[in-house]
């Protein structure tokens, strides 16, 4: 039972009180950049669920049985996450299509822009290195925990890019002023959907 | 010189990364609540990006064009290794604010952009001049937000532990622009005035849809 109290609050932790996208700006070039339309949204969600848990538990295998012990985690985390997760992201790409063409149809597009979204890689930093990550549960994951946070993160990360894509369609039509067409009332907009993420900051002590 | 120049003033107004071409916005938005942290961040930018374009300009002609992007990405993470471990050891303060946000100084889009679009195929001169106008134009637009935000949201300045500016005891500071909500509403009126700007004084306007995701997405 308790085990299954923190798992869960490790879920909705990452996902919603410390939403990835619209409470801690990370990730935010395809927010911006794919949320023209539903369809490419929902690709985009499910390509980063998809690499986010391949590329935080391989990093968490990575740190945990290589560089920690090692005693070198310090000075190569940096360049050693980020080419475990581009090359491990270009094998998945070039598997998926040869094994299931009609999954790699729907989400290869998506893998390689991944690849370089800092989601990816503050996901992996932050489920192995102690220190950056601001909810107050214990630090140093386990496994599993690494595991629950990294998908609680991908849901957050689909939530806010959804709902923003449904809002920025209907925003096509709506009347705006000329300078603010665009870009900048895309930020406005983003602001507001941001107020609702405000309501849930504190919550369970998170 | 007239060249260079013109390549450096690129990055300030035309090609502002992050205005005109919206690239880096993560750590713009997520740093600015304090003057303090968008400052050194604007400082480790500079750095990591003057540093890569010069290494990744002197050594293109030896660089492979399929292997170019592990070469860049190598590249651009042992500079910000330099400066995460140097920052920690001078500056532990600012890189406890800082925190994550130091090690993903590496899938910053502008820094792999500019050394894939520019650095690649100009010399070292130029792409000199590019990377510090781009630095500079991203410093001067994460420290102007900082200052907004910092100033009215909190009613002062403090920079490294120094009160510079503050309001006096009856302004009631909104905190709201403190808050993440602030931060995305304050640029969206940025980008909105960086637009009229340069649509009242007839600079052309730029592709505004270089986002890095498309813009790497041809690897």
């Amino acid at each position: 039972m308790e085990t299954l109290q923190h798992f869960a609050l490790l879920l909705v932790g990452a996902a919603l009180v410390n939403n990835i996208l619209l409470t801690r700006f990370i990730g935010l070039c395809p927010f911006f950049g794919v949320s023209n339309s539903m369809d490419t949204s929902l690709g985009m969600a499910g390509g980063v669920l998809f690499v986010l848990t391949l590329a935080s538990s391989v990093t968490w295998v990575a740190w945990n049985l290589l560089l920690d012990p090692l005693g070198v985690g310090n000075f190569l985390y940096i360049p050693s996450f980020i080419l475990v997760i581009a090359a491990l992201v270009q094998f998945v790409e070039m598997y998926l299509r040869k094994a299931i063409p009609a999954l790699h149809r729907s989400l290869g597009i998506f893998l390689p822009l991944i690849t370089t979204n800092c989601a990816v890689l503050a996901t992996a930093v932050e489920s192995v290195r102690p220190g950056f990550f601001k909810m107050g549960i214990e630090y140093g994951f386990g496994f599993g925990e690494a595991l629950v946070y990294t998908i609680g993160v991908a849901l957050g990360f689909g939530i806010a890019l959804i709902s923003f894509a449904a809002l920025r369609e209907r925003l096509e039509v709506a009347p705006v002023p000329e300078i603010m067409r665009g870009t900048p009332m895309a930020f406005i907009t983003a602001g507001l959907l941001s107020f609702g993420y405000v309501g849930l900051g504190g919550l369970f002590g998170l | 010189m007239r060249e260079w120049t013109g390549v450096f003033r690129r990055g300030l107004s035309l090609e502002n990364p992050l205005t005109m071409l919206m690239i880096g916005l993560c750590p713009t938005l997520a740093v600015s609540t304090k003057v303090e942290g968008a400052f050194f961040m604007g400082v480790a930018v500079i750095f990591v990006l003057t540093m890569s374009v010069v290494l990744v300009s002197s050594l293109r002609l030896y660089v492979p064009e399929q292997v170019r992007i592990p070469v860049f990405i190598v590249i651009v993470a042992s500079f910000v290794t330099i400066v995460d471990l140097s920052m920690k050891a001078f500056l532990p303060d600012v890189y406890i604010f800082l925190g994550v946000w130091i090690p993903l100084i590496v899938t910053n889009c502008i820094i792999l952009g500019r050394a894939e679009a520019f650095a690649y195929h100009n010399k070292v001169s130029l792409s000199a001049a590019d990377g510090l106008g781009m630095g500079a134009g991203f410093s001067i637009v994460i420290v102007t937000l900082g200052l907004i935000r910092e100033l009215f949201g909190s009613g002062e300045i403090v920079f490294l532990g120094a009160r510079l500016l503050s309001f006096p005891e009856w302004y009631r500071a909104p905190n709201v622009l403190l808050l993440f909500p602030g931060a995305f509403i304050v640029f969206g009126f940025m980008v909105a005035a960086a637009k009229w700007y340069n649509l009242r004084t007839g600079t052309r306007m730029v592709q505004t849809s270089a986002h890095c995701t498309i813009e790497e997405g041809g690897r």
